[in-house]
């Protein structure tokens, strides 16, 4: 049984995909007389090949996606849980992989719609933990899986290594990265005053601030630069980038970002 | 500079301990709220930016202290009351006399009410002029003058004694008030004598002389008013027809005291305030008159009836016209009380005398014979007012006011000497009541009596041979009249002095004087005769105010400075058989000064040849209390700090 989607591998396929010239021991079926008539070369005629795409979910589990009352976390389950639907609607084989500065959990890669249920509870048991360390995460699961394919990374990509690395591995070797960063509005505007301790959820850095308005303006600046350093890199890398805020309604997101995206068919 | 409150070392222990305080508070470290945050690495930036400027950070924080410890060392210095050497020792003393006499009412002050409440506006900047060594008095001048408290340098205290000052409707009295100032003033530095007032307050003379200054006091003078236009009625007397009391006369006189023609309506109303405070009365006249400027217009009403009691005059501007002074548009007079007299007549006939006593409806005469009297009336005690013997002399005196015509034997009040022959009033008391509008002098007696007074007994008449023939007294508390003779010998009763003569006499006796005076001035002192056992009598005001006064010789006393009609009662309750009416007295008083009128303020005021000055060294806000700068600029430098630490500049 063969999935919807192609690959860019060519081979038996129905749907015509280039030539070849001809080397001893190919399959002679696939000789393109036509051409021989016309060229006097021997072509052998190139068919798309159609195979089950393998699509990763790379979940970020980490403590800042727990951060508040972990809405972000909620919000990439279920992103993850959506895609990882459609994915399996589609006869692809999906793979979901938890992370944090490592690979935390793993759901081995399934098919078919009737295993969403594995999927959900897959997802509804993972909890924030830990720091974010995407590089390395992801460098043990591409060690994991050979098989390349899709890797869509749900991710606040709140990674203090530079949320670059992780997405560099993921294009290194071979795979397909789908970036969904999930963001949350309200964390650019934090409701800080006086005089604070402020210490990082993950690190446990302890800095002390004396937060004044203008302080506050400047984090602003300072937090839209940041998301707007991911857009960039990602658009120069020709990585697909889906800003997904939390307070946006989830449907909304599926249906029209993911459709314009061309996640979605 | 002197500290007049705490001493030096005290204050610089308190700014010690309050800055050592203040000082362990900045360097105590602030316990810091700790918050998480989801990804630390943004704020790094923001931090290095602050880490850069953490030395001025510091520094402002230094800053921050240093405006906490400025601040306290203003207020510990405030502690210690600082003032300049100089005006600790020459601190002004003033007496500030406030006209609140009737021309104050005046209403050409817009937008304050009157002259008196723009006065006490202006008195009011003094006060708050004052430097911090001043002290005022503030006293009220109208008919007599009050101080309304101490000397003080308290200005909320001065400020409602300044409150209490209330307008009246006397006349100034200047040469007494200035006395007070003076003498308040005497033996204290910088004296100052500020008047405030309208001006109109005549030369500073009184019996005493012209009241004298002395060098050492500066007179100030604070003009208030601007109006010249006033029109006020300056006389008002009502008085009964002797013959017909039912019936009266009014004179009053309205005077323009403005330099422009003025037209004005002159209404008279009987009986006002009968049926309550606004009753305005039964209308008797309504006039238009035009007055000249300056002009003093009298006008009599003759023959007018209506009035039980009392009659109101009041003026007021027509169209084009103004009325400056509203205190001198209405006057109040009350007629003298139409009161029946019970005469008793003892007679064994005497046609004359009956039908003199007929000439007066308000007398209710009894007729009776000198037998009947004797056996009947003398022994019942019937009471009356008057008795008249005719030719008879009872042993007993009675008890009432009594006439003797031709007195003889012991009972006679006065002692009948030898007959004359002819006699006749050659010399004639023409002042006394009884014998007033008569002519007697060609009076032809055929024989009579002399007539022998005692001690404190008044001849009325007497003939230049035969000696007093016409006496009046007083034995225990009823008057009486003698006449030496009998009038039928005499052709007295074909004279119209004969009622006149008996009329008067009864009028006499009963207080009934066409010499009634139908209101008082205010600003007078005033003698109202009121039965009383108590020495004090109950006064109910105009305004229904009511007051206990002193009763002296029989009369009240009472400075009056209020227009209107008062009552009068005997502080005692009534005696059995005596009706509360009895031991009442009514009476008006109005203001009818034509110097009161003229409401045109004295542009100058000169006292004993010298002119007073202007009122100078009061400006609101420059005390001299620096006490009150250092805690002011406490105040400012708190503002400041709290504004900077708010917007986070100095933190």
């Amino acid at each position: 049984m063969r999935a919807e989607r192609r690959t860019k591998k060519s081979g038996s396929g129905v749907e015509f995909a280039d030539h070849r010239d001809y080397q001893p021991g190919d399959d002679f079926r696939y000789l393109d007389w036509n051409v021989y008539q016309r060229f006097d070369r021997l072509l052998l005629r190139l068919y798309e090949e159609e195979e089950d795409l393998a699509i990763y979910f790379i979940v970020d589990c980490s403590a800042s996606m727990g951060f508040g009352d972990a809405k972000k976390l909620r919000y990439a389950k279920r992103v993850a849980a959506a895609l990882a639907y459609v994915g399996l609607a589609n006869l692809d084989r999906v793979s979901i992989v938890s992370t944090s500065d490592q690979v935390e959990g793993r759901m081995p890669a399934t098919r078919g719609k009737a295993r969403i249920f594995k999927v959900f509870r897959f997802l509804t048991a993972l909890a924030p933990v830990g720091q974010t360390d995407l590089e390395d995460a992801l460098k043990t699961f591409v060690a994991q899986n050979k098989r390349k394919g899709l890797v869509v990374l749900a991710s606040d990509l709140y990674d203090p290594h530079g949320f670059e690395r992780g997405i560099n591995v993921l294009r290194y070797n071979k795979f397909d990265p789908f970036v969904v960063h999930i963001v949350d509005e309200a964390e650019a505007k934090p409701k800080l005053a006086g005089d604070v301790l402020l210490y990082d959820c993950e690190t446990g850095d302890e800095r002390e601030v004396t937060v004044t308005a203008k302080v506050l303006e400047r984090f602003e600046v300072v937090y839209r630069k940041y998301l707007d350093d991911i857009d960039r890199f990602c658009t120069s890398k020709q990585v697909p980038y889906i800003r997904a805020d939390v307070s946006q309604p989830f449907d909304e997101l599926i249906l029209r970002v993911f459709r314009r995206g061309g996640f979605l068919r | 500079m002197i500290l007049a409150g705490l001493p030096f070392a005290t204050i610089a222990a308190i700014f010690g301990a309050a800055a050592a305080f203040a000082t362990a508070l900045y360097i105590l470290k602030l316990r810091r709220r700790t918050v998480a945050v989801p990804f630390s690495k943004l704020w790094e930036k923001i931090l290095r930016d602050k880490e850069a400027t953490s030395l001025f950070s510091r520094l402002k924080r230094l800053l921050s202290l240093l405006v906490q410890l400025a601040l306290l060392a203003l207020l510990a210095f405030a502690l210690g009351d600082p003032r300049a050497a100089a005006t600790l020792i020459k601190g002004r003393n003033l007496v500030v006399i406030v006209d609140a006499s009737a021309s104050m009412q005046a209403t050409d002050v817009a937008p304050a009410k009157n002259r008196l409440e723009a006065a006490k506006d202006e008195v009011k900047k003094i006060i708050r002029g004052l430097g911090g060594s001043d002290r005022m008095l503030i006293a009220q001048m109208d008919a007599a003058v009050t101080p309304l408290g101490p000397t003080s340098s308290d200005t909320s205290e001065l400020e409602r004694a300044l409150d209490t000052i209330k307008a009246t409707d006397a006349r100034a009295d200047f040469p007494r008030a200035l006395r007070f100032a003076t003498d308040s003033l005497r033996g204290v530095e910088n004296a100052e004598i500020v008047i405030v007032s309208d001006g109109r307050l005549g030369e500073a003379v009184d019996s005493a002389g012209k009241v004298k200054l002395g060098d050492d006091v500066k007179l100030s003078y604070l003009p208030i008013g601007r109006g010249v236009r006033n029109v006020g009625i300056t006389a008002f007397s009502v008085r009964r027809y002797p013959l017909d009391k039912s019936r009266y006369e009014v004179m009053l006189e309205v005077t323009n005291t403005g330099p422009e023609v003025e037209d004005v309506e002159l209404s008279l109303f009987a009986d006002p305030q009968k049926g309550g405070p606004d009753d305005k009365g039964v209308l008797v006249d309504l006039t238009k008159l035009r007055l000249k400027p300056g002009e003093r217009l009298p006008r009599f009403y003759p023959n007018l009836s209506g009035a039980s009691r009392a009659l109101q005059a009041s003026i007021a501007p027509l169209e084009g016209s103004q009325d400056t002074l509203p205190a001198d548009d209405k006057a109040y007079a009350l007629l003298p009380e139409r009161r029946r007299a019970k005469v008793l007549v003892v007679t064994p006939g005497n046609t004359y005398l009956e039908a003199a006593l007929l000439l007066d409806e308000y007398l209710d005469v009894q007729l009776v014979g000198p037998r009947e009297y004797v056996e009947k009336i003398a022994p019942s005690q019937q009471k009356n007012d008057v008795v008249i013997f005719d030719g008879v002399t009872p042993a007993d005196p009675p008890r009432a006011h009594a006439i003797y015509l031709d007195p003889r034997g012991p009972g006679s009040p006065v002692a009948v000497e030898a007959e004359i022959k002819t006699p006749g009033f050659d010399k004639i008391e023409r002042k006394h009541p009884i014998v007033r509008w008569t002519a007697l002098d060609d009076v032809n007696i055929s024989k009579g009596h002399r007539l022998k007074p005692q001690p404190g007994d008044k001849v009325v008449g007497s003939s230049d041979g035969g000696g007093p023939i016409l006496v009046t007294g007083q034995r225990g508390t009823n008057k009486f009249v003698a006449l030496g003779f009998d009038p039928r010998d005499s052709d007295l009763p074909l004279r119209v002095a004969w009622p006149l003569l008996l009329l008067n006499s009864i009028n006499f006796f009963t207080d009934e004087d066409s010499q009634y005076i139908s209101s008082f001035r205010t600003g007078d002192v005033w003698r109202v005769p009121v039965v009383t056992q108590s020495g004090q009598a109950k006064l109910k005001m105009p305004t229904s105010a009511e007051a206990m006064i002193p009763v002296h010789e029989g009369r009240a006393v009472y400075l009056g400075q209020h227009a209107g009609f008062y009552e009068l009662a005997g502080g005692d309750a009534p005696a059995e058989g005596q009706s509360d009416a009895a031991t009442k007295t009514a009476f008006a008083a109005n203001l009818l000064d034509a110097d009161e009128s003229a409401v045109e303020p004295a542009k100058e005021l000169v006292v004993d040849g010298k002119k007073a000055g202007t009122l100078s060294g009061f400006q609101i806000g420059v005390r001299r209390e620096i006490w009150i700068y250092l805690l002011l600029a406490a105040v400012i430098l708190t503002a400041i700090e709290w504004i900077t630490y708010h917007r986070r500049i100095t933190v």
